[in-house]
């Protein structure tokens, strides 16, 4: 009889252990899916609601170096589109993500991960050695590349980053012609995926902020990755 | 003394950069600047205020710089997310009112440098508008954005980083 009730007694702790466990487990899975899938709101308009895998694609800089994809990973970086010709939006926003990078300094350890990339789409004006030169005058980070029209289309239409060249007016110079282009900044995540967007008007606050929020968001939620499996 | 020197000059500058040529004229130019851009950059934008204090509107017709080969009056326009800049005939500021011309928007536009231009450089530049009077103005080159700027040059600025339009 004491055996007896014994063993009882140990069938029940041993479905309660089940349950408990269980119950620990629904509970983890669902706090580990709250915090980690959805980004804090102050955040969550400037990331895709999917990371975006990016394919390959060859862009040239100065000094014969390329940058493709390998070059974006293990690195978050900072991409916009533009032409040097530009007077206005070019050296405006190359100004602000200069100054958001100098903020970012504040944190060594995100400082160290990023990257500036400046893609002319004006290739007939803007070649590699000039985009060096231009860039290095906003920040030390930033690397400048060009490409032909279907170098530069293998990217900029991953990103959905349009551009137009316009023809030149009459009776102007050959090289007065107008470009459009698309104003984002875009962040690429160390996976080489398209990760977030800024779009205008930025701020270098804005953009430091977001970049460090997103930056800590995205290891939390790498490392619960790990935890799970 | 050397730093009181210094400092009456930095000051005198500073008046000159103001630029407006007063002279019994209801036209005012306010802050008159230069974006700051690497030496291989033929192509700059201006940006300044110009205030009509009179009871007429006042028209901007034209601008015209020594040290540039062309300089238009320019608007950057966003659809969307895609920027382009739109070439303007002319600018009317209404009677006692102001059009600011800011990073992102308004601007003129200055191409075809002569020479490189350095932080601290002044542009002249004359304005000139429909009533035919002409204003002369000294626009003066710094970066729109300070601190973020690989060390060329430390200075004071008045907050042009939070333009929106
Ligand atoms: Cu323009």
């Amino acid at each position: 009889m004491k055996n007896q009730s014994g063993a009882l007694t140990k069938k029940i702790l041993a479905l309660l252990l089940v349950i408990a466990v269980a119950v620990t487990a629904v509970i983890g899975w669902r706090l580990g899916k709250g915090t980690s899938v959805r980004p804090p709101a102050e955040i969550e308009d400037y990331l895709f609601w999917q990371a975006k895998d990016l394919t390959d694609f060859k862009l040239m800089g100065a000094d014969s170096k390329t940058l493709g994809l390998n070059d974006l990973k293990g690195k978050w970086s900072f991409i916009f589109f533009g032409y040097t010709h530009c007077p206005d939006v070019c050296p405006l926003t190359l100004g602000i993500l200069g100054k958001a990078f100098k903020l970012m300094e504040k944190d060594p350890a995100a400082f160290q991960e990023v990257q500036g990339i400046f893609i002319s789409v004006d290739p007939k004006r803007d070649t590699p050695e000039l985009l060096k030169e231009y860039v290095s005058y906003f920040n030390n980070k930033f690397t400048g590349v060009t490409g032909d029209a279907a170098q530069l289309d293998a990217l900029a239409r991953q990103m959905s980053a349009l551009y137009t060249i316009h023809p030149k007016e009459p009776g102007k110079s050959e090289d007065s012609y107008l470009v459009s282009h698309n104003s984002t900044v875009f962040l690429v995540d160390p996976q080489g995926r398209l990760y977030g967007r800024f779009p205008p008007p930025q701020t270098p606050q804005e953009i430091a902020e977001v970049f460090l929020k997103t930056r800590t968001f995205y290891n939390e939620r790498s490392k619960k990755r790990w935890n799970l499996f | 003394m050397e730093s009181f020197l210094k400092t009456l000059t930095a000051l005198m500058l500073g008046l000159a950069a103001l630029g407006a040529s007063a002279g019994g004229t209801d036209i005012q130019i306010q802050d008159p600047w230069v974006q700051a851009a690497p030496p291989n950059v033929k192509v700059v934008a201006a940006y300044l205020e110009i205030k009509n204090n009179g009871d007429k509107p006042q028209i901007l017709t034209n601008a015209s710089s020594p040290a540039f080969d062309e300089v238009g009056i320019h608007q950057s326009v966003m659809h969307g997310n895609m920027v382009h800049m739109e070439q303007l005939k002319e600018l009317t500021i209404p009677p006692h009112a102001s059009v600011v011309l800011n990073p992102g928007g308004l601007h003129l536009m200055l191409t075809g440098a002569k020479k490189p231009l350095n932080i601290g450089d002044q542009v002249p530049m004359t304005l000139t508008f429909h009533s035919g009077q002409k204003i002369e103005a000294k626009a003066i080159v710094r970066p729109g954005q300070t601190e973020g700027m690989e060390d060329h040059q430390h200075m004071n600025h008045s907050g042009h980083e939070t333009h929106k339009h």
